[in-house]
């Protein structure tokens, strides 16, 4: 930012700061990441990751302390006309994008000390175009939220697609699968971009101007309106994975290097859950009540089809990339139930739903920040992410191990973990249905609670499977046997992102006051959703819940529970050491273990009609009674993709070679193409009035 | 209504009297104070044994009324029946499971063939007698024994 913004400013009432801190903030960012992805460019391989994390950190750092500082209560807006034709750039924040800039800040501000140590050890691309890239990257996720303008979101919803796109392509010439992930992440968030350009660009048309305060005080017709918040909710639905667009995400985030994933799975998903809040809420001004229960039921699909799938993967960092899915699912369900809420003047419950879902993405950014950074240090020491390949690594990895648990801990959302806290607000929100509500609410809200119920179970399973299988246990291969444990750097990194787990945990209502700004600045009725210290009070539903008092119950069952089986195990006994019995047939070896696919095997029993496995068995015969060899496969693909995508991807193939024809290489018919298509558009413009 | 309760608690019971009680077969056995849990191994039988021992458990002799059971598992057991010649597959599984069982460790050869070999003396895939194999404490000789020789064996073990 030039250091003179044509906008104005103002204090918070009662608080006199001597600067802006957002304003500086945002030109401190994106000073730091254009001069971060020059000197990266230039700098010998050795110092590149170096230069790049401390641009990284910086650009993170400045984006938490401006979304703290919009959360606060500052105020920033401005107007740079010259930067980009026609509208120029447009930059405001208010508290709910200050909650997303903060998120996404401080997970790039962890990710990038992660990721100087993790390109450091030669994993991670070093090469200038990764290196200079990220710092870019981390300054379009700081400054979406930002945006006060639709060019203005254009432009950097672009940019940060671009980049992140160079991201996901960095290990390519190592893995061709990342080749094919890149491309399925390119067209979908691109198509992506198409509709969210087009419903805002008629947005914007019908409301005569390009600026988020134009757009909030048109009036538009409500069959206009649903189409612009149909754009919206596809555009911006496909970034943050929502079911049938996610496809693009469980290929993606994992073939990215480890702190690249987190940076995407944690942070630019939320962006599109910012997005259809700005879109839906705020510039539409929540509309008709027909949208939210749409983006509910996407909401529930993504949960349960997410985290089944993630139940399913035997691929560490697919699983939780699925887990990611589900978690966007569960705050798309929050939002369309504080959109159904407010439609129905609700005003109470909605601000508690909608804090729900933001004090989810808030969790999640925390879990999965963790999850990633751990699971990229197991990948880095083992060169593999199969789990039925790993297991074996609490010995060897044991700090990796135990933060791995923290994060395993959050995403099960089971009480000592953080994702708990928020899904417990959102059942809150659903189990009180305001009175004299219609058939529809009451029908509506007791199948959300049961997916919501049916998730945090699944979600139980896929975590003990993949901290089970992958952590604990006997090493299943060679290279879990001999991983040593990270270095400090990546180990303090993950365990910043840890201990934000547990503060996140233990102290929820600190970030009571935030969610409430949030969620006012958005609804337009500021209320203090959740109060309190300790104990974390509800408004308007008389329930309370104290996770440090949870804590410390638990805590003193461990102790208690310790204490007897010492007690009990000091009283003398006759012991003789045995082998164990093995049924006489030699020692179990590691491959008799539960594997990752066995341990998720029934419940794909279970979930058999809609996960719908592929079975190939071959047999080849020796003769008519003999068997010389068999081999079984079995493959869980992803149906949505089966039945949706590979139709249109196949039409469109068939339509390619066809238009083939067209191009047969003759100079003289490309030259007719051109003069009968100028004449034929001629004739049009005459014809045509 | 006395007398059809009567009725339900005798249906079933015909058993005849024990016939008198046999001394100890084996002194380990009197650590187990009555009750005997039994893991059965087949090294390698003609499966006429194993036939006799299921008659043995059976309605008609029940063994399990002078405290003898068998059990799935060595960990669970106190002796073995051990039956037919050891075999080259079997050796080194019999010795593994007398070698799971708690002390005392009893093993009971049932049978001729357990014995001495039998029949099977000599032939290419038999390694020898369970003698051969793993100490033996009872032996229950009969090609195959009848279930009441194994019942007054099994008896000197539980000493009732």
């Amino acid at each position: 930012m030039p250091a003179h913004p044509g906008g104005d400013r103002h204090g918070v009432a009662g608080v006199d700061w001597p600067v802006n801190l957002i304003e500086w903030g945002l030109a401190g960012a994106t000073g730091v990441a254009v001069l971060g992805a020059l000197v990266a460019l230039l700098t010998p391989e050795r110092a590149r990751s170096v230069v790049a994390g401390i641009a990284v950190a910086g650009v993170g750092g400045a984006g938490l302390a401006a979304g703290v500082a919009a959360i606060a209560g500052e105020e920033f807006t401005a107007h740079l006309p010259e930067l980009l034709p026609l509208f120029g750039v447009t930059l405001t924040l208010d508290p709910l994008g200050g909650l997303f800039m903060a998120v996404a800040g401080a997970v790039c501000l962890v990710a990038a000390g992660y990721g100087v140590s993790y390109a450091g050890g030669g994993h991670g691309n070093r090469s200038r175009s990764t290196q200079a890239t990220l710092p870019l990257f981390t300054l379009t996720l700081v400054l979406v939220p930002a945006a006060g303008s639709v060019s203005t979101l254009l432009v950097l919803w672009e940019l940060m697609a671009l980049t992140s796109l160079v991201l996901v392509f960095t290990d390519h010439r190592a893995r061709p699968q990342v080749t094919s992930a890149g491309l399925w992440y390119a067209v979908m968030t691109h198509l992506g971009f198409v509709a969210i350009l087009a419903g805002l660009v008629v947005f914007a048309a019908a409301a005569g101007g390009d600026t988020f305060e134009t757009l909030r005080t048109a009036q538009l017709s409500p069959g206009l309106a649903t189409v612009v918040f149909a754009a919206a909710l596809i555009g911006f639905g496909s970034k943050a994975g929502l079911v049938p667009l996610h496809v693009w995400l469980p290929r993606a985030h994992p073939e990215a290097p480890s702190q690249v994933s987190a940076m995407l799975s944690a942070a630019m998903v939320n962006l599109g859950v910012y997005g259809v809040i700005r879109v839906g809420f705020d510039l539409l001004g929540a509309g008709q009540r027909g949208w939210w229960l749409v983006v509910l039921i996407l909401g529930a699909a993504s949960a349960l089809y997410g985290i089944l799938h993630a139940a399913m993967a035997s691929d560490l960092k697919r699983l939780l990339a699925y887990s990611t899915v589900e978690n966007m699912g569960l705050v798309f369900l929050a939002v369309g139930v504080a959109g159904w809420f407010h439609t129905l003047g609700e005003e109470r419950l909605a601000a508690l739903a909608l804090a729900a879902g933001l004090l989810h993405v808030v969790n999640h950014a925390g879990f999965k920040t963790v999850l990633f950074l751990a699971a990229g240090s197991a990948v880095r020491a083992t060169g593999s992410r199969d789990l039925d390949a790993l297991g074996g690594l609490s010995r060897r990895m044991p700090v990796t191990t135990a933060l791995f648990a923290v994060g395993a801990l959050g995403a099960m959302a089971l009480p000592p973990g953080n994702g708990f806290i928020s899904e417990w607000l959102l059942l809150q929100s659903l189990v009180h249905p305001p009175a004299g509500a219609g058939v529809t609410t009451a029908l509506v809200l007791p199948v959300a609670v049961a997916v919501v119920a049916l998730t945090a179970g699944l979600a139980v399973a896929t975590f003990v499977k993949a901290l089970g299988v992958g952590f604990f246990a006997r090493a299943r291969s060679r290279a879990p046997e001999q991983a040593v444990e990270s270095p400090p750097l990546l180990l303090a990194t993950t365990g910043v992102a840890a201990a934000a787990c547990v503060a996140l945990a233990v102290a929820p209502a600190a970030l009571g006051p935030a969610l409430s700004r949030a969620t006012g600045a958005t609804l337009g009725v500021p209320t203090d959703v959740v109060s309190g210290a300790l104990t974390v009070r509800l408004a308007g539903i008389a329930s309370t819940i104290s996770p440090l008092l949870i804590l410390a119950a638990l805590v003193a069952a461990v102790v208690v529970a310790a204490l007897l089986v010492q007690v009990v195990a000091r009283r003398p006994a006759r012991r003789r050491e045995a082998p164990l019995w093995d049924c006489g047939a030699g020692p179990p070896t590691p491959r008799m273990q539960y594997t990752a696919t066995s341990f998720a095997e029934p419940l794909q029993r279970v979930f058999d009609d809609v996960l719908a496995p592929e079975t190939a068995v071959d047999t080849h015969l020796a003769s008519p009674y003999l068997l010389a060899r068999m081999r079984y496969q079995r493959r869980l693909p992803d149906r949505i993709e089966h039945w949706l995508y590979r139709p249109v991807l196949a039409v469109t193939a068939a339509a390619g070679r066809a238009a083939r024809a067209l191009a047969n290489g003759s100079v003289h018919r490309y030259l007719a193409y051109g003069f009968f298509g100028t004449i034929g558009l001629l004739v049009a413009l005459v014809v045509i009035p | 209504m006395i007398k059809l309760l009567n009725k339900i608690r005798r249906t079933g019971r015909v058993a005849e009297p024990a016939p008198p009680r046999p001394p100890l077969s084996c002194p380990k056995a009197e650590r187990l104070a009555g009750s005997v849990q039994l893991r059965h191994v087949d090294a390698g039988s003609c499966n006429g044994c194993e036939v006799e021992i299921g008659s043995v458990f059976g309605p008609v002799y029940d063994a399990e009324r002078y405290g003898a059971r068998l059990v799935a598992s060595p960990r669970h057991a106190d002796a073995v029946l051990v039956t037919g010649p050891v075999t080259r597959n079997l050796a080194e599984p019999l010795r593994r499971t007398v070698a799971a069982l708690p002390e005392p460790r009893i093993v009971v050869a049932v049978g001729d063939c357990a014995i001495n070999c039998g029949e099977f003396k000599d032939a290419y895939g038999v390694v020898g007698a369970v003698e051969d194999v793993v100490p033996v404490d009872v032996k229950v000789p009969g090609c195959p024994p009848t279930p009441e020789a194994i019942v007054t064996a099994l008896r000197g073990l539980t000493g009732r």
